[in-house]
């Protein structure tokens, strides 16, 4: 259902490249910091979704995106993505369309507490 | 040979008295072992209207079947008591060494009974039963406990549980710790044992563990441990320990803050897994045949120690507003050498925070004073001053004071670290719970937050009680087993029952290990029922019914009590006032 972890895309498709621009956090916790920093400030066209986000972050950090896909391309079963703490999970998953000010969270798997 | 010691030993302190009895098959059988065995014999041996600071009150000590066999993670030791705290059959577990050595001491229980008339310690060693003078750590800490009691044997493999001055001053709030950093922590076993005059357990063993089928064993062990170490599953709480969810459960917005009343808290970063790694974190440490090892080892101020883990952070750090590391591990310390529960302990803090805000309580303390925390916190412990008030936890401090509404409790017993607003699952685990207040006797942060064995919507009560009744049941019997509660992010039902059929010879499937979890969570239901505890108090604190969270994706939420409890009870199958059914007794075998 996803693209590879690797993809080289740092900007997003051209269809939506000329919208307006938008403004978003990325954080990252636990091992997911062991590669990247721990917020990220990104700038890119409206109407992107978390998949074009991932691919912008997975580029810019070597090692992330082995870290939140598969081999196939798929996010890893454990992996937790929260948009203004709701799941993509339970919006549109990889396909939710970010915003302005949006905080996305990247969380690897935990299983304790 | 089996997995199991083979033995029970009975001590009636009032007498001094002690027995040792084959652990009966229709034991084994039925409810397993652990907290299987507890409840069994607290519903054969406590009668309602028994006081549980009374010599007529029983304390189980005892493994499970898989306790100290080598299988990873099996670890486990169950301290089972009515409890003082909630009035509730409670059981409460602990890892380390201790209950290993217990089952190598050749015991699979201690029931303990009556009352000494001064201070003692008992000890079981090698087949031994022995009761000691406890002068000489009366009055001790927990860790001083642990010392002379392994000097005065001159032997370091001694392993202690032990109450602190606390439970010797029979605080409802505290527990028992072993190897001086372990607590079995909820429900007040503390001042059971404080109350018996027992200060200590102390086990000395070699006995060797046996087991049914050794190959086949081996075989599962191998599976098992692969599972656990999966997709990478374990490694977060390897690397950062359990205070790895202090973000994840920050950024959900469900992390209880100034006692319940947000649920984001903005400096949760400061007392984060993340933070503790890069400041005071010194070593990874892990219970018998652990492979996850999620305990820390910190150095602060040259000084080592144990801890703190989520649980504790949370409570002395967002719920009383602190982002202050080093006060909210001082503060886990103290807990730990005076032996008090620490989630109690915070939450406790936390309620007189609030209500001397308002202006309910003459106390100068406010959210965000870590030094005040500190203060009150060994008042608490040593029950001097305003802690005399509070070392029995918020419920009836906040009623004193007419404000019972502002104790974040079910059944008295203080809620853990997961606002229930934005969890309808886990709300209906805490309010069902029958031991009140409570996490870990039903885990559904598991699906509903950390995706585990597969992401359900926490803000959606449709199927909940299904899923409430089964992690119930599953963690019922994990308990039994001797097994720690990690386990239930990788393994299943099925796994459980290769592994007690294979160390026991006992035939069991995953039908029968989820019979018998459900058969120990309705004789405790029972036992509750029996002493006034009903439906009733299966709810939340008002302030999560009624006032919306108001920050985040969960705004506006409140917990749907209605619509998950009716569901639940029949779901359960029991009648619409929360009472096992006579059929459903009868299909379980209760009598």
């Amino acid at each position: 259902m996803n693209g590879p972890p690797e993809r080289s895309a740092t900007t997003p498709p051209a269809t939506i490249a000329t919208m307006q621009t938008v403004s978003i956090t990325v954080k990252t916790f636990a091992t997911f910091r062991e590669v990247a920093d721990a917020t990220v400030v990104l700038n890119i066209a409206g109407g992107a979704t978390i998949r074009m986000v991932l691919d912008v972050i997975t580029t810019r950090y070597d090692g992330l995106g082995k870290m939140l896909f598969t081999e196939t391309g798929d996010l890893r079963k454990y992996v937790n993505i929260l948009k203004n703490g709701r799941n993509i999970h339970f919006i549109e998953g990889l396909d939710t369309i970010i915003e302005d000010g949006d905080i996305i969270a990247l969380f690897p798997p935990v299983a304790g507490g | 040979m089996d997995a199991y010691a083979g033995n029970i030993a009975y001590i009636d302190l009032s007498a001094g008295t002690v027995k040792v009895k084959p652990t009966p098959q229709s034991m084994k059988e039925e409810y397993i072992g652990g907290r299987g065995f507890g409840i069994r014999f607290l519903t054969d041996m406590v009668l309602p209207g028994t006081d549980p600071l009374s010599e007529d009150n029983a304390l189980v000590f005892a493994t499970g079947p898989l306790t100290g066999t080598g299988i990873p993670l099996g670890s486990r030791y169950e301290i089972s008591t009515l409890s003082p705290l909630t009035g509730c059959a409670i059981s409460s577990n602990s890892g380390g060494v201790f209950g290993w050595k217990m089952k190598k001491a050749g015991f699979d229980a201690a029931v303990i009974t009556g009352k000494a008339p001064k201070p003692v310690y008992l000890f079981l060693d090698n087949g031994e039963v022995s009761l000691f003078d406890a002068a000489d750590v009366w009055g001790r800490t927990t860790g001083e406990t642990t010392d002379i009691i392994q000097q005065e044997h001159d032997d370091t493999k001694i392993r202690v549980a032990c109450i602190g001055p606390s439970g010797e001053q029979l605080s409802l709030i505290t527990c028992v710790i072993n190897e001086k950093y372990r607590a079995a922590g909820r429900g007040g076993c503390g001042a059971v044992m404080g109350s018996k005059n027992l200060k200590a357990i102390a086990v000395r063993g070699e006995q060797k563990i046996g087991v049914a089928d050794e190959d086949s064993l081996n075989l599962i062990k191998d599976r098992i441990r692969g599972k656990i170490e999966a997709e990478g599953v374990s490694k977060s709480i390897q690397d950062y320990g359990t205070a790895v969810l202090v973000n994840i459960i920050n950024e959900n917005y469900i992390l209880p803050t100034n006692n319940f009343q947000t649920a984001h808290f903005e400096e949760a970063e400061k007392v984060s897994g993340e933070t503790i790694k890069e400041t005071i974190f010194k070593k990874a440490k892990g219970c018998y045949a652990c492979i996850i090892r999620c305990g820390r080892v910190h150095e602060i101020e040259g000084k080592t120690g144990e801890g703190p883990e989520y649980e504790p952070i949370w409570a002395f750090g967002p719920d009383c507003g602190i982002d202050d590391l080093i006060a909210v591990t001082k503060a886990n310390s103290i807990c730990n050498e005076y032996g008090l529960d620490a989630v109690s302990a915070g939450a406790t803090i936390a309620c007189l925070m609030e209500m001397a805000e308002k202006g309910y309580v003459d106390h100068p303390i406010r959210f965000g004073d870590a030094d005040g925390m500190l203060a009150v916190l060994r008042q608490m412990a040593t029950r001097e001053g305003i802690g005399e008030e509070l070392a029995d936890g918020s419920y009836r401090f906040a009623e004193r004071y007419g404000h019972p509404e502002l104790s974040m409790s079910v059944k008295k017993q203080e809620l853990p670290a997961y606002d229930p607003r934005g969890l309808q699952g886990q709300g209906l685990a805490y309010a069902t719970s029958v031991r009140g207040g409570d996490h870990v006797y039903a885990y559904l942060i598991s699906p509903e937050v950390l995706g585990s064995p597969e992401k359900i919507d926490p803000y959606e009560t449709v199927n909940k009680p299904e899923w409430v009744r089964t992690y119930q049941d599953l963690t019922a019997a994990i308990d039994a087993l001797g097994m720690c509660l990690f386990t239930v992010f990788s393994l299943n039902a099925d796994d459980y029952a290769d592994l007690m059929t294979a160390a026991t010879g006992i035939p069991f499937d995953a039908a029968k290990v989820m019979t018998a979890g459900e058969r120990i969570w309705n004789l405790q239901k029972l036992f509750n029922l029996d002493r006034g505890i009903g439906m009733d108090a299966d709810t939340l604190p008002e302030r999560l019914l009624s006032e919306p969270l108001q920050e985040g994706a969960p705004k506006g939420m409140v917990w749907h009590r209605d619509e998950l409890l009716k569901e639940y009870y029949a779901v359960r199958g029991w009648d619409e006032t929360g009472v096992p059914t006579t059929g459903k007794l009868k299909e379980l075998g209760i009598h």
